[in-house]
């Protein structure tokens, strides 16, 4: 019993991980650049929610009408004011770029919000449900799996069937090839960017309800979406999932079997003999980068 | 009428004077006013001015030279050394952080100036038999004896630890148990964890399946929060949730009435305990910054006061840590002694409270003498 509600536990955990795991691999995927400012749009995210919930008093996964677009605005915006410029520099350059974005960003939160955690409370924040005797499952966990399930077969539709997710992937695949081929592949790059930061927002909205809100609380996430981008396959949106699902398990069940103090060790030594074994990740292509 | 103003003169006469030539007494005060504690520095420095124009109104003038440590223990030290050396203060209150409260108390033998400490809680700070080093506050080890002393009534027979993987989280936990072999207490689950996470459930539920009668909580700010609505989810319901940290003593849990109510805490200073002052204390000081007074704001007001009462009485370095040692004081945390016992030098034996949040309030259950409530036990959701 204890071990399938470490489990159900895990990935209901691991859902929200994938989510903020794919958003960071999206972007790799077609810009070919690392977003080190990934966990403060979650920050955002949380943020958003936070204050939809109590200026507007609307329900955080409710307010995910409004936060996916403004979010995917944010992130467009971004990438045309700031990250297009580096997109041809050396990879330093735009790591430096993107945490510099990602401190301005913490640091206005610190003094707008002040440091003082924010805790949103709705009626279901600490409600469960009992599908077996022994077993609870988080109410607000399984809104925000369901959410997270639904908004990755979205993504899917749209990338292998709509001719802007087509050309996404081609862009992905091969940016040269594409750009030959007629794709605008400035364009992609800022929409593939704002899908990215609209991921990411989503991630945080979801996981406010659950969690407490602080302007650095992202810096947490931030190593976990880039542990689960490369254990997957930097840039492969299925490894992402996948890998966001494995870290939530592996640390469910390193908390219950061995101890919750150990369970960063067991997620990096799996993820180090991953990488050993496997380097270009799980569901990365050979030869990538 | 002439008589009265006569004796209104006579009386001025008498008192203006004096007041003239008290000159202002001249003490330091080291504070994490910036850094990472500031929140909590903040109720430091509001209690130590609230003292002050108590004290000046009660015709005692103090010249304050405030220092910042920013949380660290070399700036406290640096602090230190400047406010004996360069200002020639005769005493010092502070510093907030035990960590810092640490390594000023080490040189405080060195210089020959009292330092009186408000709140740290690291039970060295007085242990090392240093005599010009006093402590207002009680020590960590006293946080977790309190709490199980008052529910031992109710004869507990097991108990589990869910603590933060940090230095307070440690040292409170290796204190409460030793506290938990004398009182025979079987210990059945031990969970440390690391901060900041979103999922303690796994720790939780290794903890429900071990069916502990008290769970031992010891964690900061809103992973209290976090904790507290898990266990509710996973159903973990013990007789008593026992929360020493600070996490489990702020407005913004208590508030959270759903998963805090009837969660038990250890502090050293409640608004509604019957210590002289103690109510009127909190109503002036909500008055005056808008917000509620923590145990620091207290502390730091008596230290404040203690230190600049007796250095008024005996102006040299030497004489105020001679009168330190033999006074006694009464007032907004109950009488204060500096004694040495059980291994303590210059510690003052505060009775720490235990309190419960009962409807969104914190109310004082244990010790009897100081509470007006009762404690409610088994915790019931």
């Amino acid at each position: 019993m204890m071990f399938l509600q470490s489990l159900l536990s895990g990935i209901l955990t691991g859902g929200v991980y994938a989510l903020a795991g794919i958003g960071m691999s999206l972007v790799f995927g077609v810009m070919n650049i690392s977003n080190f400012a990934h966990g403060d749009l979650m920050m955002l995210g949380m943020y958003l929610a936070y204050f939809a919930f109590t200026l507007l008093h609307i329900d955080p996964y409710l307010a995910l009408l409004l936060i996916i677009p403004t979010a995917f605005l944010f992130g467009f915006m971004m990438e045309k004011i700031f990250i297009n410029r580096v997109i041809n520099h050396p990879h330093q350059n735009q790591i430096l770029l993107t945490i510099g974005l990602g401190l301005i960003m913490s640091n206005t939160a610190l003094l707008a919000f002040s440091s003082d955690p924010k805790i949103l409370t709705t009626s279901y924040s600490s409600s469960a449900v009992t599908p077996l005797d022994g077993i609870s499952l988080s109410l607000p966990l399984l809104f925000s799996f369901a959410i997270t399930c639904l908004i990755t077969a979205i993504l899917y539709l749209f990338l292998s069937k709509s001719s802007t997710g087509m050309a996404l992937r081609a862009t992905s695949q091969n940016r040269e090839a594409a750009q030959l081929m007629g794709i605008n592949v400035a364009k992609m790059s800022a929409i593939a960017f704002g899908i990215g930061t609209s991921l990411a927002a989503t991630a945080g909205a979801l996981i406010a309800p659950t969690y407490y809100i602080h302007p650095l609380a992202g810096h947490s996430f931030l190593l976990k979406a880039f542990t689960i981008c490369v254990l997957g396959g930097l840039g492969s949106v299925v490894g992402a999932a996948v890998g966001g699902l494995i870290i939530g398990v592996v640390e469910s069940m390193a908390s219950t079997y061995i101890s919750s103090d150990w369970k960063d060790v067991v997620v990096f030594v799996l993820f180090l003999a991953v990488l050993l074994l496997r380097p270009e990740g799980l569901f990365g292509k050979k030869g990538g980068q | 009428m002439k008589k009265t103003f006569c004796s209104i003169a006579a009386a001025l006469m008498l008192a203006l004077p004096w007041r003239a030539e008290a000159a202002p007494v001249k003490i330091g005060f080291i504070n994490s006013i910036t850094g990472k504690e500031a929140q909590i520095g903040e109720n430091l420095t509001n209690g130590v001015t609230m003292a002050i124009e108590d004290l000046k109104a009660q015709g005692v003038q103090v010249d304050l030279v405030k220092e910042d440590d920013g949380g660290d223990p070399k700036n406290a030290l640096a602090a230190y050394e400047k406010l004996v050396t360069r200002d020639g203060v005769i005493g010092v209150v502070g510093p907030y952080t035990s960590g810092c409260a640490n390594v000023v108390a080490s040189r405080a033998d060195q210089y020959k100036v009292p330092l009186l400490v408000p709140a740290a809680a690291k039970e060295e700070i007085t242990m090392k038999g240093y005599q010009n080093v006093f402590r207002l506050n009680a020590p960590a080890n006293v946080y977790s004896m309190v709490l199980m002393n008052a529910v031992q009534a109710y004869k507990p027979k097991t108990i589990a630890y869910v603590y933060a993987a940090t230095d307070f989280g440690v040292s409170t936990v290796k204190t409460a148990q030793e506290n938990a072999l004398k009182m025979g207490l079987k210990e059945v689950a031990n969970e440390k964890y690391q901060q900041g996470q979103p999922d303690y459930r796994p720790s939780l539920n290794k903890v429900k399946a071990a069916n502990p009668d008290l769970v031992f909580l010891v964690s900061y700010d809103a992973d209290a929060i976090l904790l507290m609505r898990q266990a509710k989810e996973i159903g973990l319901a013990p007789k008593a949730f026992l929360g020493a940290g600070a996490g489990y003593t702020t407005a913004q849990f208590a508030q959270q009435t759903e998963i805090s109510n009837l969660v038990v805490s250890a502090t050293q200073w409640t608004d509604d305990v019957n210590w002289k002052g103690a109510a009127d204390f909190a109503v002036r000081y909500k008055a005056k910054f808008s917000k509620v007074p923590s145990y620091h704001a207290a502390c730091a007001y008596e230290a404040m006061r203690i230190m600049a009462l007796t250095a008024s009485k005996n102006t040299t370095a030497p004489k105020l840590r001679a009168a330190l040692k033999v006074g006694s004081w009464s007032g907004i945390m109950g009488p204060v002694k500096f004694a040495d016992y059980s291994g303590f030098t210059n510690q003052n034996n505060h009775p720490m409270l235990v309190q419960q949040i009962q409807n969104g309030l914190y109310e004082t259950v244990y010790p009897a003498q100081f509470s007006k409530k009762k404690l409610i036990y088994p915790f019931k959701r």
